[in-house]
């Protein structure tokens, strides 16, 4: 009964509030995979950001000024995305829209608030290309995932961990992003001195997974490389492991990743990622596990954690801006920021005119630990400048 | 042999799912394009039984079955019951609006978590050696055991058992199954039922092996060409169309290109729908009708 009542809120929130708060309030518009196929990549970030303005707007807002989160379910698919857009744009006057959601929904999310000169940002979504420097004035990121970034922090916790004699296979998912992602990987690996045997593009889903994993496993591949959503990942190294591969596995680290470590429970399935993994039991974790339980969440506290950071950023957005209520404010405000991401990632999330991914990524590398029955840091905080 | 293994397990998943599809179009002529959404609502279904009878996982799964099963019933008496008699194209668009209800309501009872029943159940998967140093799964090789299972069990139902004749009656001509004393929506009700019934043990096998989550509906729509391949109304043509499909689709993976794994069942339906467009053991009259 708290599930419908909890997704009762969520529908209720896609529509209008009504009263003072409409009238007052400083408006964001989500576009996002809500429903469909790829929702279990998006909808926990979503409901993680609920969380963050429903507590934001508890504490007191932005100045007294409550921020309303308009949800738009997308599907993935562009048209609605772009429909989305235009409504937040022409009928709701956001100062802010936020997509999480698949790549091709972009393109209609940029072209609508770069007309409008509505910053937009990406929260669990893939970050395009212009979020990296140069930045495009309008664009932000605060996904934890990077291209290349996390092909080179697998690759070197891969080199620190065999050396570069090795036989490697890769995984990805037939999708233009990750796809490549695991192109580049493997020309990052041949630099290394690394010898690649296997690169296997698995579709959006496969009913069974063995057959690519046999082909990585015939090859002789040593380690895998998977860069992939979370399914693709975990299912294919599965199969491996049922065809008796002894090898080892890095997977990127996504929403789901910290529930599965501790179902799949092998030692030499390593997770490299930029989030950190609630074992911590840091004192923000520790909040969002309250504000998760309170709500009655669906998600696991720990798949809150994209959502959670989203708002934090949009919170000192707002508080920044000299006006919160203009959309060309705010976006100054977000060219210029800092935000204390309070140990959820390597360091604070800094934004600057022409770099708006971040100036530093940093990566953790996890794995499941056997003897003390918990998931173990296998390698600290690894940073990356992003130039 | 792991290479012949591989096509075995594929084919069984899409026949398993193929002979849903043909089990409706067979009786009532109405493409259900909700079935991978039914394959995947059964499975969700095991979700919630396994979660609250863990310490007896047989009786979940069976009441999971049982729970499919009233679900196909009840999709035809409260839905496409009001659809018996209009255009083909309108039944078959009510279907695509039930497998967009049904997606929004796994989505709001089970959120878009990955969901492992087998470990809710507390069943292990152990690989099971083959000659010629082949393995396989316990639950894939239980998938590959269902489909023989399942389709001997509906070729006898439909040769030999009083229900069966009336579908087949009611397939082949309904006006005069009907002037016989056949009652149609129970003929029809039956046939929704069965292809709930088998697209779910196909989704609640596949949920045991390797996990369930959202893109699971995509699955049921992979086994679609099988079932054009070997002809729509035919059952043994599901069988042939799915081993054709997952033939092709492993060899490719293994000798060509994993990227066109997505692109060659519908490649060789392409093929043979210019061959022979009413399918392998299809009929030509059947084809008239779509």
């Amino acid at each position: 009964m708290k599930k419908i009542c909890m997704i009762a809120s969520i529908v209720a929130a896609s529509f209008h509030a009504s009263g003072a708060m409409a009238e007052d309030a400083l408006k964001i518009g989500l576009t996002g995979a809500l429903t469909g196929p790829v929702a279990g990549t998006y909808a926990p970030a979503v409901e993680g950001l609920r969380l963050y303005v429903d507590a934001l707007n508890a504490g007191g807002g932005i100045n007294g000024a409550m921020v309303e989160l308009i949800l738009q379910d997308d599907g993935a698919e562009p048209s609605r995305a772009a429909a989305n857009a235009k409504r937040f744009i022409t009928q709701d006057n956001v100062v802010m829209m936020i997509n999480a959601s698949l790549s091709s929904t972009f393109a209609p999310s940029i072209a609508e608030t770069s007309r409008a000169g509505v910053p937009l940002m990406f929260a669990a979504s893939a970050c395009p290309q212009e979020v990296f420097p140069p930045a495009n004035a309008n664009l932000f990121c605060t996904t934890a995932f990077g291209a290349k970034y996390d092909s080179h922090a697998a690759l070197q916790f891969i080199e620190g961990q065999a050396g570069s004699d090795i036989k490697i296979g890769f995984q990805a998912m037939a999708i233009p992003l990750s796809r490549g992602e695991i192109d580049y990987a493997e020309g990052v690996a041949a630099s290394m001195g690394m010898t690649p045997v296997a690169k296997e593009i698995t579709p959006p889903p496969a009913p069974d997974y063995s057959p690519f994993a046999s082909n990585i496993s015939d090859a002789g591949a040593e380690w895998v490389w998977s860069w992939a959503p979370w399914g693709a990942q975990v299912k294919t190294f599965e199969a491996l492991r049922r065809l008796g591969w002894s090898g080892s596995y890095v997977a990127y680290a996504h929403l789901e990743a910290e529930s599965e470590l501790a179902r799949v429970h092998d030692e030499t399935f390593y997770l490299v990622g930029a989030n950190a993994l609630f074992t911590e039991n840091l004192p923000v974790m520790q909040t969002i596990t309250a504000a998760a339980q309170a709500a009655g969440s669906s998600y696991a506290a720990n798949q809150l954690t994209e959502g959670w950071i989203a708002g934090m950023v949009i919170e000192a957005a707002l508080k920044a801006a000299s006006d919160p209520g203009d959309a060309g404010s705010v976006r100054d405000a977000m060219s210029n920021l800092t935000v204390d991401l309070q140990g959820l990632r390597g360091g604070p999330l800094v934004w600057t005119e022409t770099n708006h991914f971040r100036t530093t990524q940093s990566y953790r590398v996890y794995r499941w630990n056997a003897a003390n029955n918990a998931i173990e840091t296998v390698q600290d905080w690894t940073s990356f400048d992003v130039e | 042999m792991q290479f012949a293994v591989n096509i075995l397990v594929l084919a069984s998943i899409y026949a398993l799912i193929a002979s849903g599809y043909v089990l409706i179009y067979r009786v009532s002529r109405v493409l259900n394009l909700a079935h991978g959404e039914l394959m995947m609502f059964g499975a969700y279904l095991l979700v919630t039984t396994a979660a609250g009878l863990s310490s007896s996982p047989v009786v979940a799964i069976l009441l999971a079955l049982a729970m499919s099963l009233m679900v196909g019933g009840l999709v035809y008496l409260f839905l496409m019951r009001r659809m018996t008699g209009e255009m083909a194209l309108a039944a078959v668009l009510t279907t695509v609006a039930l497998g967009i209800l049904l997606r929004g309501l796994i989505l709001m009872f089970w959120s878009a978590s990955p969901q492992h029943p087998r470990d809710t159940l507390g069943w292990e998967n152990p690989v099971l050696m083959l000659p010629g140093d082949a393995r396989i799964s316990l639950f894939a090789a239980l998938l590959v055991a269902s489909t023989i299972l399942v389709y001997a069990g509906l070729f006898a139902f439909l040769r030999f058992s009083r229900w069966g004749m009336r579908m087949r009656a009611a397939g082949q001509n309904p006006l005069l199954a009907a002037q016989r004393g056949i009652n149609l929506h129970a003929v029809f009700a039956l046939a929704w039922a069965l292809s709930t019934f088998t697209g779910a043990i196909a989704g609640m096998l596949i949920a045991l092996d390797s996990g369930l989550d959202s893109t699971m509906v995509m699955i049921g729509l992979k086994a679609f060409p099988a079932a054009l391949v070997g002809g729509l109304d035919s059952l043994l043509g599901a069988l042939i169309g799915a081993l054709i499909i997952a033939a092709a689709e492993v060899g490719v993976i293994k000798y060509v290109d994993p990227l066109l794994a997505d692109v060659i069942p519908f490649a060789v339906l392409v093929v043979m729908l210019v061959i022979r467009p009413w399918g392998l053991f299809g009929t030509r009259e059947e084809l008239d009708r779509v």
